[in-house]
């Protein structure tokens, strides 16, 4: 058993036993999840890129369970660990061993998706991944229909996905290609099968006009799990793009890059423009995502390598700082039991630490200096103009300048102004709840300080 | 005449042994008088479907054609026999959760039968041998379909009859045109390009593919399956689920594979494969509607067989391996399905009811959980035989050029995970108030059931499939 493997298994295995386990304890199955999602991440380190693979199909087509992580996925893929333990920490939800144990599972089955070398490998976790967040929103969620709208967009997705791959599959003779140099296919299908690949990362991540499953799933999730969701999940997509149209299919991410951007670009503006306006503080940075994500859509379509560069700096980023604008909006929604901006008011004055962690959080989100989303944008924009796109560069700059209206919209209305008098004075952040945002916000920092290992991996 | 020999009916032999456990299990039970022998009749039942499956594969690569060429064994033969003999044994420990015992007795002896039915079909190389094996299934499964005390059995059952009685005939009338076209029964005589030219054979092979075509329940012969399926009793539904479109598949990709002359397969078999489409679609939207199981479950069998025949459109040695593993796994999937249902369900066959199925979740996570497994088999997703059969097919579909087709299975497919998602959240939502269903505790045989049709479908998924692995099926 290598150790890539076990990286892998060990939290589904180990949701799976959490669900058997007996006792309905809150703060074991805590400690239980954060311990496994810690001990991944640990793993993870030392596994570096090491491979495994193991022989499974010869026949229509070779394919192999082949995982190991490429400079790309390694990335994501501690992003992912790093999101998922401090998530798991704070997940005071009804039924929580069983809501743990569905964490580890999303955890294990996107850590597969992104170590998979293979791509029909890819494919299943791609399929996997969606069942732990299909039935938190069936258990866990305010509104059935949005566990529908979820599975059924997601999975649209995960369909043309795998016939794409059995069509890569079958010409090209062998899956086993994900980050395997010179693996490329060109002419007859491989516009058609660019199509599926393409169809199905931008309803994950996504773009507009695909988006409409995303706001009530990020909004109607509990708070761990859109963290986790928001700051991974929606990547799997981009890392899509990178990591398998790029290298397999690049001749058509650049010819059809053009439809791409203005997808990308119509996200920014209209993901911008309704957060704007929106009253539910999720929702708020639901659009912001679908915002962001579109500037990393634009790196994408402009195939420059300064841009595809900061693309990978802007996904790590936009993942530490919405996972952590999640969790901090599940705190506030906890102690106010309200998350509707004009209900909120004057938090900051009785919680500063509360109101510190937002703060930081929401100044990522709009791209301040020296926090990592900064640098993701910077770095961004100069490779979409070097790459001669200028009405991009535009179109994101405005979309940059809304982020700063409603992030600091968000952070006014629920922090400054006068305390509502008939509400209790809540607690401030405990010392859990402030070391499981903490790691999130201390990479912000360290990401925009020292963005390097990030910048040529 | 020539005397059949000791090799003849060494051949059937799996077959002769399934007879004679259906009758053994009548004997005991003339014997047993006021005592309540369930397990027994069950056990003798069980014991002779697994020594067939001994001997049966066995048989495995020894290619011998017995009865002058009427039965082949072989690869072919013994795979399939495999799949019925599983159904037959599913479907069989379904009958020890419920129902008297009298009847469960005659009940399984007939299932046993029907068993042998589908397993002559599996290994037919001629057409009166395939007559026979159907017209075999077929009178067990009426007399199967009645045997509830409710009306909608007995509705089940006639509609059936008559129904099929109608199929059967088509087929029948196209064997005796196949029959007058080439002067022989024998499907191998059928491979003649003299033949390409002959109205007479285009007629009969067309009558004889509709017979089928009503078998594997295929729009527009598809109406009967859904309420044949709601009425007959739990455990002949899956029996039928299963070992109709084993036998029924069974003679079909013998007869495109085996029995057509060259360059008659494309322009007679169109049909077949616009009608495969046309299922898909219309199995997965017959899905949404409904609220009992058994119908659902029906409706999901018409577009499953579309996603087999995908698998068989481009003819390849290939295509029909695959089409055998999606056939096994579609086994494990329907034959857990409904072993879920009997664990729940009482006398009054509460788990055919989705209703029933509201906060198994909460109440018996375990069943729930392999329920899970088998409703995302059936949607085609992973960890399941499901999820790697679907791109088998589609590998296929696309490799062999039907890529209408292969478009329709996702189409098809993203249509029905609503129907299968639907269950999987009446058990896990939050009961709001409502009444949950009384489950029974513990069912030892049918959980039993329902944990190796579980873990056979994982790890079907997972095993690696290599040339040496997936073996050659046909001679």
């Amino acid at each position: 058993m290598s150790l890539v493997l076990v990286t892998i298994l060990l939290p589904i295995v180990a949701g799976a036993l959490l669900f058997a386990f007996p006792r309905e304890d809150r703060m074991l199955s805590r400690a239980i999840g954060t311990l496994i999602a810690g001990a991944t991440f640990a793993m993870l380190l030392a596994s570096g890129t090491r491979e495994w693979s193991f022989h499974w199909l010869s026949r229509p087509f070779q394919a192999a369970f082949h995982f190991g992580a490429t400079p790309i996925s390694f990335w994501i893929a501690l992003l992912l660990a790093i999101c998922s333990a401090c998530a798991i920490a704070v997940s005071r939800v009804p039924r929580t061993r069983d809501f743990i144990a569905l964490m580890l599972m999303l955890e294990g089955t996107m850590l597969g998706l992104f170590l998979a070398r293979d791509l029909l490998v890819f494919a299943l976790f791609w399929d996997l991944m969606l069942v732990p967040v299909f039935f938190v929103l069936i258990g866990w969620g305010e509104h059935p229909a949005t566990a529908w709208r979820y599975f059924i967009y997601n999975f649209a997705g995960g369909l043309t996905l795998l016939l794409a791959t059995a069509a890569f599959g079958v010409i090209y003779g062998s899956t086993d290609v994900i980050g395997r140099a010179g693996a490329q296919l060109a002419g007859g299908w491989a516009p058609w099968i660019y199509a599926g690949f393409a169809f199905a990362f931008l309803v994950k991540t996504p773009v507009w006009p695909l988006h409409t499953w995303m706001p009530p799933t990020y909004s109607g999730l509990p708070s761990p799990m859109v963290a986790v969701v928001s700051a991974v999940q929606s990547k799997a997509g981009l890392y899509g793009f990178l990591g398998i149209a790029l290298t397999l299919l690049p001749a058509y991410v650049h010819e059809y890059a053009l439809p791409l951007m203005i997808l990308g670009a119509i996200s920014l503006i209209y993901g911008a423009v309704i957060a704007l306006v929106q009253t539910d503080a999720k929702r708020v940075v639901a659009y912001s995502s679908l915002s962001h994500l579109g500037l990393i859509v634009l790196a994408i379509a402009s195939g420059n390598r300064i841009a595809l560069e900061g693309a990978l700096v802007y996904i790590i980023a936009h993942g530490l700082f919405s996972a952590a604008l999640f969790l901090v909006l599940g705190y506030v929604e906890e102690r106010e039991d309200t998350r509707m901006l004009p209900r909120l008011c004057g938090l900051g004055s009785k919680n500063p630490r509360l109101a510190g962690a937002l703060c930081i959080a929401a100044l990522a989100a709009l791209g301040l200096p020296g926090l990592a989303g900064f640098v993701g944008e910077l770095v961004i924009l100069i490779g979409v103009y070097q790459a001669g796109y200028v009405w991009p560069v535009i179109v994101a700059l405005v979309a940059i300048v809304l982020a700063s209206a409603y992030m600091l919209r968000l952070y006014q209305d629920i922090m400054n102004g006068p305390p509502v008098a008939d509400v209790p004075v809540r607690s401030d952040l405990t010392w859990l709840e402030g070391l499981a945002v903490a790691p999130l916000l201390a990479a912000l920092l360290i990401v925009g300080v020292y963005p390097a290992p990030l910048l040529h991996p | 005449m020539m005397p059949f020999t000791s090799a003849d009916w060494a051949a059937i032999l799996p077959v002769g042994v399934v007879a004679v456990a259906g009758l053994a299990v009548l004997i005991v039970d003339l014997f047993s008088g006021r005592r309540e022998l369930r397990y027994l009749l069950i056990g003798i039942g069980l014991a002779g479907v697994i020594a067939a499956g001994v001997l049966a594969a066995r048989q495995f690569g020894h290619n011998f054609d017995a009865f002058f060429g009427g039965f082949m064994t072989g690869g072919f033969t013994t795979v399939f026999e495999e799949i019925i003999l599983i159904a037959a044994a599913g479907s069989l420990i379904l009958y020890a959760t419920g129902g008297p015992a009298q009847r469960i007795a005659g009940a399984s002896s007939i299932m046993l039968w029907s068993a042998c039915g589908a397993m002559l079909m599996a290994g037919a190389a001629n057409l009166l041998m395939i007559f026979l094996g159907l017209e075999l299934l077929s009178l067990g499964l009426y007399a199967l379909c009645a045997t509830a005390d409710r009306k909608t059995a007995r509705e089940s059952a006639l509609k059936y009859l008559i129904l099929s009685s109608t199929a059967t005939g088509f087929l029948l009338f196209g064997a005796a045109l196949l029959f007058g076209a080439t002067g022989s029964v024998m499907l191998s005589a059928f491979v003649n390009p003299s033949l390409v030219g002959n109205p007479l054979f285009w007629a009969g092979s067309g009558m004889f593919l509709i017979g089928l075509v009503f078998k594997l329940s295929l729009v527009p012969f598809h109406t009967w399956t859904p309420d044949v399926f709601e009425g007959a009793p739990l455990p002949v539904t899956a029996f039928m689920s299963v070992a109709t479109k084993a036998g029924a598949l069974a003679v079909f990709a013998r007869f495109i594979y085996a029995a057509l002359p060259g360059g008659i397969g494309e322009k007679l078999l169109l049909p077949v494969w616009v009608v495969a489409g046309i299922s898909m679609i219309v199995g997965n939207v017959g899905m949404l509607a409904q609220h009992d199981l058994k119908r659902l479950l029906g409706y999901s069998g018409i577009a499953q067989v579309g996603y087999i025949l995908v698998a068989l459109a481009g003819t390849t040695p290939l295509g029909l391996r695959y089409a055998v593993y999606y056939l096994a796994a579609y086994a494990f999937m329907n034959l857990g399905a409904f072993a879920v249902a009997a664990a729940i369900s009482g006398e009054g066959e509460e788990g055919s009811q989705l209703s029933s199925y509201h906060g198994l979740g909460r109440r018996r996570p375990w069943l729930a959980a392999a329920m899970t497994i088998f409703l995302l088999a059936l949607a085609g997703l992973p960890p399941t035989a499901g999820f790697l059969g679907k791109i088998l097919i589609l590998a296929t579909g696309v490799a062999s050029g039907y890529l209408a087709l292969a478009a329709l299975l996702i189409v098809g497919t993203a249509i029905s995970l609503y129907a299968y998602a639907k269950v999987i959240r009446l058990m896990y939502e939050r009961p709001e108030g409502e009444r949950v269903h009384d489950f029974r505790p513990f069912v030892p045989l049918a959980w039993a059931s329902v944990g190796i049709c579980a873990v056979a479908l994982i790890a079907m998924a997972f095993y690696p499939l290599t040339p040496s692995n997936v073996l050659p099926l046909v001679h």
